[in-house]
């Protein structure tokens, strides 16, 4: 394993705080909840391991005794509950590929199933194949079309709530201050649209982070 | 490319901006050495954003020296200094994709435009065979790049999506070459997937008015929204934050503060000057 202070990006004679602090950002940035649906999500799921297992490591070497110890249980979990609910259902192949990034061989069982039997889960699925290619766009109408055709569905509903925010840039970190270790980058207090909108609040709230 | 990649100024550190300056004056050299003076002509911002994306993956610019503006003897510069080919290839890059803008204004532009593509174009074409011959791998990928527009352009059906995903799988594959394993490779894919997603679509965005006009084609043409803005905002939007998540996958060390500033500030405010039509706030106009 590498110098679990590289990893959180701290110099070895960090105080706890500073390390603490370190971590709570990086955990914030690798969240799952950030890399819903998204291809990389296996990526930042690593990441967080990777994360947890440095922290985990300096304060065993600091040996504090205090019980500040142990992050396994608490960050990273919830990456695992993609595509649970989805385990009976008629499109399960379909949901495995998409889960391997096979996106091409999900298509194709999707686009060969005939008119009749495109359900809301066709519509949502075949919305995800679209996301995952960055086809963004029709992502969208598709997913519409899924929660339109079962409104009371909360997988549909949270793939169109996650698309949703992306267009309206309150996803991705814009807004949650993460950067502010490379020099007055952090703006917690405001999100990016607002903040450029009034380009004065944000310069203050950025001096002051 | 376009020139769409800008850092907000006033939102850097000013060791920061003397970087920024530094790697594309630096950039600027390594064009005069490797084609000509006038392919500086060429140089975009974007290009600068792939150099110094280069510079910072593979931890090439050891430091700073000082010189003499090449366009400008008066004036005293800063050139970054690289240890690699980054500005090499960033160099052959801008080099291949203004050959091939210039082949594609042949086509589409008027009488005069076309008659001063003409006058240049066998310079530029000497150039990229240079650069082609160099880094076959950009040049494969250009090309496909171009014919794969083009037949999506003459495709009736061709929606945002499928017009966006020539330049953006374009840029994603030109980035994941920079890959030593394959998590890297579908990050920086992906990355710059939507980065060259967003290029596209705001160049599109930018040229709506005039392509409307002249009858050329444009994906937003063929989009039914009530507000056009509020839609290309939504749309805009979205390729950043995919392209910021892919992003904070990457480690970078050098120049972070800096691509920090173009993926929080740079781009969101160039796009809403673009979007809305608004006056750019005092910004790079001069580097």
């Amino acid at each position: 394993m590498s110098n679990p202070y590289e990893v959180l990006g701290v110099s070895p004679n960090a105080s706890d705080e500073e390390i603490k602090k370190a971590y709570r950002e990086l955990a914030k940035k690798y969240h799952p909840d950030n890399y819903a649906d998204s291809p990389l999500a296996d990526v930042a799921e690593q990441k967080m391991k990777e994360v947890n297992e440095a922290y985990d490591e300096i304060n065993r070497m600091r040996q504090k005794g205090k019980g500040t110890g142990s992050t396994s249980n608490t960050a990273g979990a919830g990456g695992s509950t993609y595509y649970s609910n989805g385990s009976n259902s008629q499109f399960y192949s379909v949901r495995i590929y998409i889960q391997r990034n096979m996106i091409q061989e999900a298509e194709r069982i999707l686009d060969s199933t005939p008119e009749g039997n495109r359900t809301a889960e066709w519509y949502y699925l075949k919305g995800m194949c679209a996301f995952r290619k960055g086809w963004n766009d029709q992502a969208n109408s598709y997913f519409t079309t899924a929660c339109n055709m079962d409104p009371n569905n909360g997988e549909y509903r949270a793939a169109l709530n996650n698309m949703n925010s992306q267009q309206h840039f309150n996803y991705g970190g814009y807004n949650t201050g993460n950067v502010n270790n490379t020099g007055g980058m952090g703006c917690s207090c405001c999100d990016i649209c607002s903040a450029i909108m009034c380009a004065d609040c944000l310069c203050n709230c950025a001096r002051g982070c | 490319m376009f020139g769409y990649l800008q850092v907000r100024k006033s939102e850097l550190l000013v060791r920061e901006w003397e970087a920024y300056k530094a790697v594309y004056c630096g950039l600027c050299k390594q064009m005069g050495k490797d084609y000509s003076f006038l392919t500086r002509l060429s140089l975009s911002y974007d290009c600068t954003f792939y150099a110094m994306l280069l510079l910072s993956l593979e931890k090439a610019c050891p430091g700073f020296e000082k010189g003499r503006c090449r366009f400008n003897p008066l004036k005293k510069c800063q050139f970054a200094r690289c240890d690699s080919d980054c500005y090499s290839k960033a160099a052959a890059f801008s080099v291949i994709s203004a050959y091939y803008k210039l082949k594609d204004d042949l086509q589409d532009s008027g009488f005069w435009k076309r008659l001063a593509v003409r006058l240049v174009l066998p310079f530029f074409s000497r150039w990229h065979k240079k650069a082609a011959r160099r880094y076959p791998q950009l040049e494969t990928l250009v090309a496909d790049m171009m014919t794969a527009q083009n037949l999506a352009e003459q495709n009736s059906e061709t929606g945002v999506d499928a017009a966006a995903h020539p330049t953006a799988n374009m840029l994603g594959s030109v980035l994941s070459l920079e890959a030593h394993d394959e998590l890297q490779r579908r990050v920086y894919y992906e990355f710059g997937y939507h980065i060259g997603r967003w290029i596209y679509l705001i160049d599109a965005a930018d040229d709506l008015e005039k392509d409307e006009k002249n009858r050329n084609f444009n994906p937003f043409l063929r989009v039914k929204a009530a507000d056009m803005q509020a839609y290309q905002t939504q749309v805009l939007n979205q390729s950043l934050a995919r392209a910021y998540d892919a992003y904070q996958l990457i480690t970078l060390i050098d120049f972070k503060g800096i691509l920090d500033n173009m993926m929080v500030y740079g781009f969101p405010s160039k796009q809403n000057a673009v979007v809305y039509h608004r006056q750019e706030e005092e910004d790079v106009k001069s580097v």
